[in-house]
C-alpha cells in the first residue's frame, strides 16, 4: 500500500534521513520505532508532502506522492495524527471533527462518520461544544485521532500518540489504536515508547540517526540485542 | 455647546464605522496570511472611484454599486495576490511581514499615480438626490447617507463574523490561522485560504471606498492616510477579533471628533497616530495578529 | 586600508572634482538645478541607507529628519543667523529628535519600527502643515543677489562629506557591528555588540545627514512651503532609490539616487509623469527577486566575466565576488 523507497530528506544543508526505505501493506499495523531525533517525524512529514525528499520516491497505492501537493494527501486517503495530539485549540471539538472531513469524499459522509467517532470516543460527544483548548491531554489525543479518522482514510499515521500521557492513558489509547486496526484500518505508528509499540505492531522498523537499522516482527526484534539494550533496558 | 459636542460625537461614530469596515479587511488579511498590505488604502480609493464613475457615467446608485465595487476589487485582489503577494507565502513570518509591507508600498505608489493620471488629483464625491437629506433628533443631525453607510458597514462586518464562525470554509480559515501545517495535513489548501482571505479583504476595502465616496470625498492620494487609519484601528481593536476591530474604528472616530472639537479639525489625524504610538509604547512586541475567536 | 578602498576614495574625489568644474563650463541653469537635485537625493538615499540598509531597520519616517533640518535651517537663516550656524543646528536638531525617539522605537521589532516611524513622521508633517501654512520666500534683497553657484558647491560638498562618512562607517568597527546587529541580533549581542547602541548611532548619523540635506534644500530653494520637506514622498523616494541601487552597500544608494533623479527628470520632459510606475515596478521587482539591487546585477555580471576569462574553474571560484548585500563585498563579521 505504502512504499517508501530510498528517500533522502533534509532541512537546508542538514540531512536528516539517509536512504530510508520501508513499506506498509493493506491491513497491517506497522511501527516505526527509534529514539528522539532519529528522523521519525521527518519521515511522516515527507510522506505528507510537508518536507520534499531530495531524492527517492514515495508510492501510495501506486501513486507517486512526491508529485502531489501536500493538501492532496488527505484526499488520496492518508491521514496523520500530529505529535502530542495537536488540535485546533481555538475551535470547538465539533468544529475540529467537521474540519477533519475536509476532503470531498469524506464530507459527503460527515454525519455518519461523526456518529461513528462519538461511538468510538464517547468522551468527545460529551464535550462537543467545548473549545479543544480546554480538553485534557488524553482527550486531545483522542480528538486528534478522531479528526484524522473523519477523513475516512485508507492509511492512518500516528506520530507518538503516547507523548506526554500517563501510563494508564497510554494503555487506553493503544487499545483504541488496536481496535481501529482490527476494524480494518492500515496503520503506521511512530513511537519512542518501544515496549508499547512492539506489543501492538505486526511488524516494525527500527530507525536510528536517520537510517533504518533493523526490521522484523516484534519477536524477531526483541531477540536483537541492541533493541533490547537500547530501548528496554 | 453640549449639542455641538454630541453632534461631533455622532459624526465621529458615523465615520468611525467606515474606519472599522476598512480596518476589518486589513486585519483579516493580516491575521490569515501575515501579509501587511499597506496598499489597502489604495484599494479603498479604487473602490471609491469605481462607484463614483458608475454613478457619474451610468447613474448607478452608489448603494447599488457596492457589489460592483466589491467585484472590481476582487479582480484587483486576485491579480495582486497571484502576481506579487503569493511569492512570499513560503517566507518565515517576520520576513514575510516586512517583504509584503515593501511590496505594498510599491503597489501604493503605482496605484496612486495611476489614479492621478486617469482621474486627476481633484477631490470627488458622489452627490445623489438624497445626499443632502438628514434626520434630526433632539437637534442632532443624522445625514441619511452616513447613517445608511454605517448600517451597511455594520451588516458587512457581522456577515463576515458569521461567515468565519459558522460556515465550513470560515472554519477552515480559522484553522489555517491557528496552524497552517496542521490545516494542510487535514487537506485544506492553505494557498486557497490565503487567496480567499486576501480577496475578502480587498472587497471590503472596495465597499468601504464606495461608502467614503458617498458620505465624504475621495482623492487619489487618500491611500496612505486610510492605511494608517486601518493600522491604528487594528491596534486599538487589539485582540484581532472582527468585532473588536470594528469597535476600534468607532473609538478612533470618536477620538478624532473630540480632538476636532477641542483643538480644531486640523489635528484630527494626529490623535489617532498618537494613540497608536502610545499603544506601541505600552505593548512593543506584537499587537495585531492574534487569532479570531 | 585595502587597495579597493583607496581606489574608491580616489575615484570619489576625482568624480567630485569633475563635478566641481561643471558650473564653469555650462551656464545652463537647468543642468545645475538637476545636479543639485541629484545631490540632495544622493544624500537622502545614503543617509537612509545607514539605518535602513547597513543597520537593517526599515525607517519609514526619514522625511521627518529632512523636514526638521530644512525647517530649522530655513527659519534661522531667514531670521538673519549666519548660514553656517543655521545649517549646523539644522543638522543637530534632527539628531536630537533621533535620540529622543530612538530608545523607545527600537523596542519595536521589524515592521512595528517601520510603522511607528511612519506615524511619527506623519504627526510632524501634519503639525508643521498646521503651524506653518505659508510659503517661505527669501527676502527681496537676498532674491536679487541669488546665485546658483554657491548653492551648487554647498550641495556638492555636503554630498561628498556624506558619501565619505558612510564609506568610513562601512569600514569601521561600528559599521561592522551594525551589520552584525542586522544579520543576527542575538549572536551580535553575545559577541559583545550592543544592539541598542549600534542602532542608535545609525539612526543619529542617518538623521544628521538627512538634516544636512534639508539644510541644503533650505539654502537652495528660493521659495517653498515649509511643510513640503515633511511630505512622506521624501521617505518613499529615498527608500526606493536605495533599494533599486542596492541596499546596505556604499555605492548602491548613490547609483540608485542618480538613476532615480535622471530617469524622473528625463521622463518628466518627454512624457507625463511616468516615473512612479517605473520606480514602483522596479522597487517591487528588486524586493522580490533581486535583494541586492542594481549592484547585484553588476557583481553577477562580473562573476560571469571572471568565470569566462579564467581557464581553470578552481581559480574562478576563488575570485568569486560574494553577494553584495554585505557592506562592500566584505564578510559581515570578521
Amino acid at each position: 500500500m505504502l512504499n517508501v523507497e530510498n528517500i533522502n530528506v533534509g532541512y537546508k544543508d542538514l540531512q536528516v534521513l539517509w536512504g530510508v526505505s520501508f513499506q506498509v501493506n493493506q491491513g497491517e499495523l506497522v511501527a516505526l520505532i527509534g529514539p528522539n531525533g532519529a528522523g521519525k517525524t521527518t519521515t511522516l512529514k515527507a510522506i505528507m508532502g510537508l518536507r520534499r525528499p531530495w531524492s527517492g520516491a514515495i508510492y501510495f497505492e501506486g501513486c507517486n506522492l512526491c508529485k502531489a501537493p501536500a493538501h492532496k494527501m488527505a484526499e488520496l486517503g492518508i491521514a496523520m495524527v500530529p505529535e502530542g495530539g495537536r488540535v485546533f485549540t481555538g475551535l470547538t471539538v465539533l468544529e475540529n471533527l467537521e474540519l477533519g472531513a475536509f476532503p470531498p469524499h469524506a464530507r459527503k459522509h460527515m454525519a455518519q462518520t461523526l456518529e461513528e467517532m462519538y461511538q468510538l470516543f464517547p468522551r468527545l460527544a460529551e464535550r462537543k461544544f467545548q473549545r479543544a483548548g480546554t480538553l485534557s491531554g488524553g482527550e486531545r489525543q483522542m480528538l486528534a485521532i478522531a479528526r484524522a479518522l473523519m477523513s475516512r482514510p485508507k492509511l492512518l499515521m500516528l506520530d507518538e500518540p503516547s507523548f506526554g500521557l500517563a501510563p494508564l492513558l497510554v494503555d487506553r489509547i493503544f487499545a483504541k489504536i488496536q481496535e481501529i486496526n482490527q476494524a480494518g484500518m492500515t496503520i503506521l505508528l511512530v513511537e519512542q515508547n518501544v515496549r508499547a509499540a512492539l506489543e501492538l505492531a505486526h511488524r516494525s522498523y527500527v530507525i536510528q540517526n536517520g537510517r533504518i537499522v533493523g526490521t522484523g516482527t516484534s519477536e524477531e526484534l526483541l531477540s536483537f540485542e541492541f533493541v533490547r539494550s537500547a530501548y528496554l533496558g | 455647546m453640549v449639542e455641538t459636542l454630541v453632534q461631533n460625537i455622532v459624526f465621529g461614530l458615523l465615520l468611525g464605522a467606515l474606519y472599522g469596515l476598512a480596518a476589518v479587511g486589513l486585519s483579516l488579511v493580516f491575521g490569515v496570511t501575515k501579509f501587511l498590505n499597506v496598499a489597502h488604502g489604495e484599494l479603498l480609493m479604487l473602490g471609491g472611484y469605481a462607484s463614483f464613475w458608475l454613478f457619474n457615467l451610468y447613474r448607478v446608485d452608489p448603494f447599488l454599486s457596492l457589489p460592483l465595487a466589491a467585484l472590481a476589487l476582487v479582480v484587483v485582489g486576485v491579480v495582486l495576490y497571484l502576481l506579487l503577494f503569493s511569492r512570499t507565502v513560503k517566507m518565515d513570518e517576520e520576513q514575510k511581514v516586512q517583504t509584503t509591507m515593501l511590496i505594498g508600498f510599491g503597489v501604493s505608489v503605482i496605484l496612486q499615480n495611476l489614479a492621478q493620471r486617469l482621474w486627476t488629483a481633484d477631490d470627488r464625491s458622489i452627490t445623489t438626490a438624497y445626499s443632502r437629506m438628514s434626520w434630526t433628533l433632539f437637534d442632532i443631525r443624522f445625514p441619511i447617507v452616513r447613517v445608511v453607510s454605517m448600517v451597511v458597514a455594520l451588516v458587512l462586518v457581522i456577515a463576515l463574523h458569521q461567515f468565519l464562525q459558522r460556515s465550513y470554509f470560515g472554519k477552515a480559515i480559522r484553522a489555517t490561522v491557528e496552524d497552517w501545517e496542521e490545516a494542510t495535513i487535514i487537506g485544506i489548501d492553505t494557498h486557497r485560504v490565503y487567496l480567499v482571505a486576501f480577496i475578502i479583504g480587498a472587497a471590503l476595502a472596495g465597499m468601504a471606498g464606495t461608502l467614503v465616496s458617498v458620505g465624504y470625498s475621495i482623492v487619489p492620494s487618500m491611500g496612505l492616510e486610510w492605511t494608517l487609519v486601518c493600522l491604528v484601528v487594528m491596534t486599538l481593536g487589539g485582540l484581532g477579533s472582527i468585532i473588536g476591530t470594528f469597535v476600534g474604528g468607532l473609538i478612533l472616530g470618536v477620538a478624532q471628533a473630540l480632538t476636532a472639537f477641542a483643538v480644531g479639525g486640523a489635528y484630527r489625524q494626529v490623535v489617532g497616530l498618537l494613540l497608536f504610538l502610545l499603544v506601541l509604547a505600552v505593548r512593543p512586541q506584537g499587537l495585531f495578529g492574534v487569532k479570531e475567536g | 586600508m585595502s587597495r579597493r578602498d583607496i581606489a574608491f576614495i580616489i575615484s570619489t574625489l576625482i568624480a567630485a572634482a569633475a563635478l566641481a568644474v561643471v558650473p564653469t563650463i555650462t551656464t545652463k541653469e537647468s543642468v545645475i538645478n538637476l545636479l543639485v537635485l541629484v545631490y540632495i537625493y544622493v544624500m537622502m538615499a545614503s543617509s537612509w541607507n545607514i539605518i535602513g540598509g547597513i543597520a537593517g531597520q526599515v525607517n519609514l519616517g526619514h522625511a521627518a529628519f529632512f523636514g526638521l533640518g530644512s525647517l530649522v535651517s530655513r527659519i534661522l537663516w531667514t531670521k538673519g543667523w549666519p548660514l553656517s550656524i543655521s545649517l549646523i543646528l539644522g543638522a543637530l536638531v534632527p539628531v536630537a529628535f533621533a535620540l529622543l525617539i530612538g530608545a523607545p522605537s527600537f523596542k519595536l521589532r521589524g515592521v512595528y519600527f517601520a510603522i511607528g516611524t511612519l506615524a511619527m513622521a506623519q504627526i510632524l508633517f501634519i503639525t508643521t502643515r498646521n503651524l506653518f501654512p505659508m510659503i517661505s520666500s527669501l527676502p527681496t534683497e537676498a532674491l536679487s543677489t541669488y546665485s546658483l553657484a554657491p548653492r551648487y558647491y554647498m550641495a556638492l560638498g555636503m554630498t561628498l562629506l556624506t558619501v565619505l562618512v558612510v564609506f568610513w562607517l562601512s569600514r569601521s568597527r561600528w559599521g561592522l557591528g551594525m551589520v552584525a546587529v542586522r544579520e543576527e541580533t542575538s549572536a551580535a549581542e553575545s559577541l559583545g555588540v550592543s544592539a541598542l547602541q549600534h542602532k542608535l548611532l545609525a539612526l543619529c548619523l542617518s538623521a544628521l545627514f538627512a538634516g544636512l540635506a534639508g539644510g541644503v534644500f533650505a539654502y537652495y530653494s528660493a521659495g517653498y512651503y515649509l511643510f513640503f520637506p515633511f511630505f512622506p514622498t521624501w521617505t518613499f523616494d529615498a527608500v526606493m532609490a536605495t533599494y533599486i541601487g542596492g541596499t546596505g552597500t556604499v555605492i548602491g544608494p548613490i547609483i540608485g539616487a542618480v538613476f532615480y533623479v535622471l530617469v524622473k527628470e528625463i521622463l518628466a520632459l518627454r512624457f507625463v509623469e511616468l516615473h512612479p510606475f517605473i520606480f514602483g515596478t522596479l522597487f517591487i521587482l528588486v524586493v522580490l527577486f533581486l535583494p541586492g539591487g542594481m549592484i547585484q546585477i553588476w557583481s553577477r555580471l562580473r562573476r560571469l566575466l571572471v568565470r569566462k576569462s579564467t581557464l581553470a574553474p578552481s581559480a574562478a571560484k576563488e575570485e568569486q565576488v560574494p553577494e553584495t548585500n554585505m557592506v562592500h563585498d566584505r564578510p559581515a563579521v570578521e
